[in-house]
């Protein structure tokens, strides 16, 4: 393989590329899908990718070699050289990051995360949510991944990461249900059992919902439901989606609302956690928005270089992307108010308006009106109508269950405490 | 690919499998982005690799891998049957629908053929394009093609390849004036060569459509706070019918497959040949529809595709099937098992979904409205996860007042259930027409190319937001 991926970065290079970036990535995983508490179907993979992105004068083309051999390496060069001379350059392309550098990052990694025994496991985590709940269905996957990097920026990087998965919805009567996620690094880190009680706690509490009723309430987000609208605001702080229009997040230094938001692929526990970015660049924290504060963008080393700053290292060759979303705010008491509803998941976020931050997304699982502090009455047949860039403004506090969220509906890696928001419009069905 | 795809068979057959289906697939694919007028990046990639289902012991695994070494086959093909014996403890037992083998070959043929076209033709399309909304400071532009070559065969003898071409483009763009903005995002894509571009006349129709938005942008009022008659355009009824009919008909979700995830659905087995709209529709769901985006002819089970229609005469009439819900609720299968890649398990998916047309033009059914809203597009929308309550934004809209479009109306906001919007129906167009779109289900996603659409239609009485 070695072999492989020194003969793309040399030839390419020795055919008059000016940048290239190889990167090997091979995964084996496991998956165990389970509905009305069995299992439906296990999955195995073993799949191996070689991601090559290079240009020459601006011209920018990105490919990958997935049937990998001599033969398709040496097809894929000449490929790449034929097309380098007729695709037009990319006036916004600067560059990929120069090294060599020095990679201190230690993350949780079990090297032996094959080895676990995933039926065992599953069974744990299905017969602790039956306890409070009489149908479960979800997903435990398990996987290990290997990489190694190599650049003409003089970047010689190899990395390896073990990743655990596990999503359970809990069920009892109709509209009565309850979902929750966990991932890790490590299976010592990853509590099933403990999951699987919450979303089958959340499915009790769901008890003989009653149609919530529209207008404007103070909302409690759980983690699962909160952690989708920060995937939302990570996303937009891309400088490339700034630039395409999918951002609400339009003027730097500008105030956005009272929490801190940051991106940190350094952290041991982060589920994305990473040595390097997609060009080598060593990874760091970042600190997105601070005190509602927007601070930055993030970029890759070509987008740092046309907007004159520092790479945030958070390529993404073309699209800069968040590794790790870490959350926080004021503490207080999320439960202080007089009438408001407290929901545990959301579904299905769409934007009109990625520009003004207009979008709907709607409440799944268990929510629940609150009056005076308290859970009173299970509520479902509702959609929360509002402006992103308000939801922000109006974030109030947070606790400190603190929980890591992956999920459908949040893709990155988000820890979020529960968060209380004010003035959020719940609108229904008008007939 | 052909000879690793038998082996893999041969081999899990021999390791004790009652039932195995190998997918080898090859998939070549170009694209190029134009954003804000730049060229950002031209990608072109080969993916190739097998999928293997099978049943051991009445319980289902699935393997994917793209490494044809046959030892590693092998090895992989073992370890998967031993994890799955090993779960059987806690595993359901798996049977699917007894169905005829198949053996055929098919392809779309191009006019104008992938293989053919160069960078700079899909640059010019996109060029072409981009000159007509150079005035707009947000412009993102993409042209992608794919050629899908499947062969797929299965103990029970089937043996199926096809190859299919595929085009599509999006566009999204941000308009500005006074101030405000507005967003326009709109996909197009078929199963055919460069020859559909012609047909989609880009250039022409986004500039006139960015024109209308301007208009509506800077003179559309509210909406009359007052229930009123609603005309909604074909992109609305084809969006309406893929996430309202198409997705709860879905026997897996009706079944609760996709709980965790995609969700499950209002309908109940029970609902069969009940009255969910109004008389005067019917919901067909077709993925043999020539160059259609959702465009098969036999689906991931080797299973021959059909017409069938989700709603007749407003009652439900059949539901979506792989061979898993076929069994399970005694029928037969009627073809709807894709998977988007040979990594990925083939799940019950749509294809092409729409609303048959009625009797009455697009001209009649706004003259016969004294008052009403025609919402002609949508900018976003949204729905349930049991596909009940839905909310559509409209884009391009206008006032009904007296049989005539009068004024452009901004945003206007439909949110109601799905047996109040489909039995609300009472006039039907003449006219289906069709878009593009990827549909998303499963975990891990697999976003899937359909077709979704209908004529114009009129509800009546409706409250609009």
């Amino acid at each position: 393989m070695e072999k492989i991926i020194n003969y793309l970065k040399s030839e390419l290079l020795k055919r008059g590329m000016d940048d290239v970036i190889v990167n090997f990535y091979e995964t084996e995983g496991r998956q165990l899908k389970f509905v009305n508490n069995k299992v439906v179907k296990t999955g195995s993979e073993l799949i191996s990718n070689i991601y090559i992105f290079s240009s020459r004068s601006k011209r920018v083309i990105s490919t990958s070699l997935k049937d990998i051999s001599q033969a398709k390496a040496e097809e894929l060069v000449k490929k790449i050289i034929s097309m380098s001379k007729n695709v037009p350059p990319n006036n916004d392309y600067y560059g990929i990051a120069k090294g060599p550098f020095k990679y201190n990052s230690k993350f949780d990694y079990d090297k032996d995360i094959m080895e676990i025994d995933e039926s065992d496991l599953l069974e744990k985590g299905i017969n602790k949510a039956l306890e409070n709940s009489k149908r479960v269905a979800g997903n435990l996957e398990v996987w290990h991944l290997k990489s190694h990097l190599v650049t003409s920026g003089d970047v010689e990087v190899k990395d390896g990461s073990s990743n655990l998965y596990f999503s359970i919805r809990a069920f009892n009567e109709n509209d009565e249900s309850g979902h929750m996620t966990c991932c890790s690094n490590t299976l010592k880190k990853f509590d099933i059992e403990k999951t699987a009680e919450r979303a089958a706690e959340i499915a009790t509490l769901a008890k003989k919902p009653v149609e919530a009723r529209a207008g404007r309430f103070p909302v409690v987000f759980s983690q699962m439901a909160f952690a989708p609208l920060l995937n939302n605001v990570s996303e937009a702080s891309s400088i490339y989606n700034v630039e395409s229009g999918f951002s609400f997040l339009n003027e730097l230094n500008m105030k956005y609302g009272d929490f801190t938001l940051e991106d940190d692929a350094t952290l041991p526990t982060g589920f994305n956690s990473v040595s390097f970015d997609d060009e080598g660049v060593p990874t760091k924290k970042t600190t997105i928005i601070d005190k509602g504060i927007l601070k930055t963008y993030l970029h890759n080393t070509s987008t740092a270089k046309k907007y004159k700053v520092e790479t945030t290292a958070n390529a993404g060759l073309i699209s800069p992307k968040p590794f790790n979303v870490v959350f926080d705010c004021r503490k207080g008491d999320i439960f202080d108010v007089k009438e408001g509803i407290y929901i545990t998941n959301v579904w299905y976020t769409r934007f009109q308006n990625y520009s003004s931050g207009d979008f709907s997304t709607i409440p799944r699982d268990g929510a629940f009106l609150i009056k005076n502090g308290e859970i009173v009455q299970s509520l479902k047949g509702m959609r929360i109508s509002d402006n992103m860039l308000d939801i922000l403004k109006n974030i109030q506090c947070c606790n400190k269950k603190l929980w890591q969220i992956k999920s459908w509906e949040a893709e990155i890696p988000t820890f979020t405490p529960e968060v209380l928001v004010n003035n959020v419009s719940i609108t229904k069905p008008t007939h | 690919m052909k000879e690793v795809a038998e082996f893999s068979l041969k081999k899990a057959q021999e390791l004790g499998c009652k039932y195995v289906e190998v997918r080898a697939e090859k998939r070549t694919s170009n694209s190029l982005t134009l954003k804000n007028g730049n060229p950002e990046l031209a990608g072109f990639e080969t993916t190739s690799g097998i999928g293997i289902r099978y049943i051991i012991n009445n319980n289902l695994g699935f393997i994917s891998l793209n490494n044809f070494d046959r030892d590693k086959v092998f090895s992989l093909i073992k370890k998967s049957v031993n994890m799955t014996k090993k779960s059987s403890r806690i595993s359901k037992n798996i049977y699917l629908s007894g169905e005829k083998s198949q053996k055929a070959d098919y392809n779309v043929s191009q006019k104008e053929k992938i293989q053919d076209f160069t960078e700079d033709k899909r640059l010019n399309i996109l060029r072409e394009v981009d000159k007509e909304i150079i005035g707009l400071s947000q412009r993102y532009l993409t042209l992608g093609d794919e050629i899908a070559e499947k062969y797929y065969i299965n103990s029970e003898g089937s043996v199926i390849s096809s190859v299919i071409p595929r085009i599509s483009f999006l566009y999204f763009v941000t308009i500005g004036e006074n101030g405000k903005t507005m967003q326009r995002y709109l996909p197009y894509g078929a199963a055919s060569g460069y020859e559909i571009i012609k047909k989609w006349n880009l250039a022409r129709k986004i500039h006139d459509e960015i024109g209308i938005l301007k208009n509506n942008l800077i003179n559309g009022v509210k909406p009359p706070q007052e229930k009123l008659d609603l005309v909604i355009g074909t992109e609305v009824t084809g969006i309406a019918v893929h996430e309202s009919v198409g997705h709860p008909f879905e026997a897996d979700r009706i079944l609760g497959r996709e709980a965790a995830q995609a969700g499950e659905s209002f309908v109940n087995v029970d609902m069969m040949n009940t009255q969910i709209g109004s008389k005067i529709v019917n919901v067909v769901e077709d993925p043999t529809i020539e160059n259609s985006f959702g465009f098969y002819l036999y689906d991931d089970e080797g299973v021959k595709a059909r017409k069938k229609y989700l709603i007749r005469k407003g009652m439900i009439n059949e539901f979506l099937h792989d061979r898993q819900t076929a069994f399970e609720l005694k029928t037969k299968s009627n073809g709807c098992s894709r998977a988007s890649n040979y990594d990925v398990e083939p799940m019950l998916r749509m294809s092409n979904t729409y609303v048959e047309s009625g009797d009455s033009s697009e001209e009649e059914i706004i003259k016969e409205t004294k008052k009403g809203i025609y919402m002609k597009s949508y900018m976003q929308w949204n729905i349930d996860d049991k596909r009940f309550h839905q909310r559509y934004t409209g884009s391009e809209a206008y006032l009904i007042e007296k049989g005539e479009l009068t004024k452009p109306v901004f945003a206007p906001v439909m949110e109601l259930t799905t047996p109040t919007l489909w039995s609300s129906i009472d006039m039907i167009g003449k006219k289906v027409e069709m878009y593009a779109g990827s549909c998303g289900k499963g975990e891990p996603m697999q976003g899937i190319p359909v077709y979704f659409g209908g004529p114009v239609m009129r509800l009546k009485n409706i409250k609009i937001q």
